[in-house]
């Protein structure tokens, strides 16, 4: 599926959700919606792969949040992949709530948990 | 649609949809609601209209708006959606049409007490969605009809703009007022410490971003700078909020991390959600060092004279209002006379198509331990060059006097 973008997808037992060039508080619903529908496949572990992400305001911020805490209810280990907006994330402390990787490869590469 | 309305019909019909968004401006706002439903009265020969607002945090309908029915807005009534005749409305969203009135049927028991035998109700929408409820009544008995519910639609399409247009406009004057009401009107005489600040609302709105600053009582320098996540009104309540519960936790504790993780403890409980990034710094009564905490917010540009501007290092916690407990850390900076600190929010860096780093850049190339006032003009002018930024922009500037030998 894709919307906006927005593209859910199983590398074998990890399941991949790969967010848009740019997230802001006009797509941030869009990707939330594929998040938590991501979170909610019981996959042991969920990437959230923001490779093509140039652009990430406070809203996609909230977003990344807000899925962290859900999958951290279901038990399901979030991976993040970034280069342009990594220091924003590191900045709000995400690299603090999830491993983050610079290639969805090297995210992959550690396996599925 | 138009060949089952009677032309008398028709003629009054065009009295609702006279009330144009020109005439928005003419009449005051409580004023033109009132008159929509005085109109709307008229064209179904009613003896009540009444109009109430869905409250989505309570679930509940508000009367706002009446006309011979003024003591449901004077007495304040509320409807829990899905309950009684306007409840049913707003969560079946069609319109309900009551041949008799009675407790059975309706909730609200100054329908009852006024006498009413029939009414006619239709939900308010804009935008697909249910936002109040629009119903008419009538003293006498008397059987609506589908052609009634047709009219009473389209003074509802109306009712709903018009309804819209207020709560848009009044959020927007309420948040620019809230928003200009916790800006420090003023920065606090402060001995060595000089000080300026600029903030610009994005896109003409203004959203979350502060900044405060005050003295304690133990002589101490407090300052803050935030940004919590969203904009409007929403943003500028929790704001408010995060700005009064940190000026009370600089009370109780000097320890700048000790007064973010409280203010984290505080959002967690009573705004689940909210986010916000912070960075709290507290100088010593004589400013020789600088202690800070930040919570996912930017650290501050630092200037020394005769030397590059380069972005403070101090490790960044999680922002707050994430999840429970996360660590807080202080950095103790040293400063010298003339140095120069340089707060903001994301607004001032952020733009697409250029790297965050890229921008960091220009900004440290554009603050000097010169005068805060030529510090934010120098800095808006760099980093604000073109056009309405896209989001807000705090910008607070400290510099210590230099020493009389530095003196330029």
């Amino acid at each position: 599926m894709t919307a906006e973008g927005v593209q859910f997808r199983w590398m074998g037992q990890q399941a991949v959700v790969t967010l848009p060039a740019e997230i802001d508080a006009v797509n941030a619903s869009t990707v939330r919606q594929a998040l938590l529908a991501g979170a909610r496949h019981d996959a042991a572990v969920l990437i959230i792969d923001m490779s093509r992400t140039t652009f990430c305001d406070s809203a996609g911020v909230q977003v990344i949040i807000d899925t962290y805490n859900q999958a951290a209810a279901a038990r399901t280990r979030l991976r993040l992949v970034a280069t342009a907006v990594v220091r924003i994330l590191t900045l709000v402390g995400v690299d603090q709530l999830m491993p983050i990787y610079p290639t969805l490869e090297a995210a992959l590469a550690d396996g599925p948990g | 649609m138009a060949t089952v309305i009677p032309t008398e019909l028709k003629d009054r019909l065009r009295d609702i949809q006279s009330i144009t968004n020109a005439a928005l401006s003419r009449l005051d706002d409580d004023e033109l609601l009132a008159e929509l439903l005085e109109r709307t009265r008229t064209v179904l020969q009613a003896d009540t209209a009444a109009a109430l607002l869905l409250d989505y945090s309570s679930g509940q309908l508000l009367a706002i708006a009446a006309a011979g029915l003024e003591e449901e807005v004077s007495q304040g009534v509320r409807i829990p959606v899905g309950r009684g005749f306007a409840g049913r409305i707003a969560a079946e969203h069609r319109p309900v049409i009551l041949d008799h009135v009675d407790h059975s049927t309706v909730l609200n028991p100054i329908l009852l007490a006024k006498g009413i035998h029939a009414l006619m109700g239709v939900p308010l929408i804009t935008g697909g969605k249910v936002i109040g409820v629009l119903h008419v009544g009538s003293l006498t008995d008397r059987v609506f009809t589908s052609e009634d519910v047709e009219l009473l639609e389209l003074a509802a399409d109306r009712v709903a703009a018009v309804i819209t247009s207020l709560m848009a406009k009044e959020n927007r004057v309420a948040a620019e007022s809230l928003q200009r009401s916790l800006l420090p009107a003023g920065l606090p005489p402060a001995g060595e410490a000089e000080m300026a600040v600029r903030y610009v609302p994005g896109h003409g709105r203004v959203g979350g971003d502060w900044y405060d600053v005050f003295t304690l009582p133990s002589g101490q320098l407090g300052m803050v700078i935030g940004d919590v996540t969203g904009s409007g009104l929403p943003a500028a309540v929790i704001m408010g909020r995060i700005r009064s519960a940190l000026r009370a936790y600089a009370l109780e504790t000097t320890d700048p991390a000790e007064v973010l993780a409280r203010l984290d403890a505080k959002m967690q409980h009573f705004e689940p959600g909210a986010l916000a990034t912070v960075a709290y710094a507290v100088f010593d009564q004589d400013l020789d060092r600088v202690r800070i905490c930040s919570a996912g917010h930017w650290p501050p540009v630092i200037a020394t004279l005769g030397q590059p501007a380069e972005l403070a290092g101090i490790p960044s916690g999680l922002l707050i209002g994430a999840v429970p407990g996360a660590q807080r850390r202080v950095t103790t900076i040293g400063i010298s006379p003339g140095t120069v600190l340089c707060f903001f929010t994301d607004g001032l860096i952020e733009r697409r198509g250029e790297l965050i780093d890229d921008a960091l850049t220009r900004l440290c190339q554009a603050v000097t331990a010169e005068p805060p006032e030529s510090v934010c003009a120098t800095v808006m002018g760099a980093m604000v060059d073109r056009g309405p930024a896209a989001d807000d922009i705090a910008l607070l500037v400290f510099r210590r006097q230099p020493s009389a030998g530095q003196q330029p």
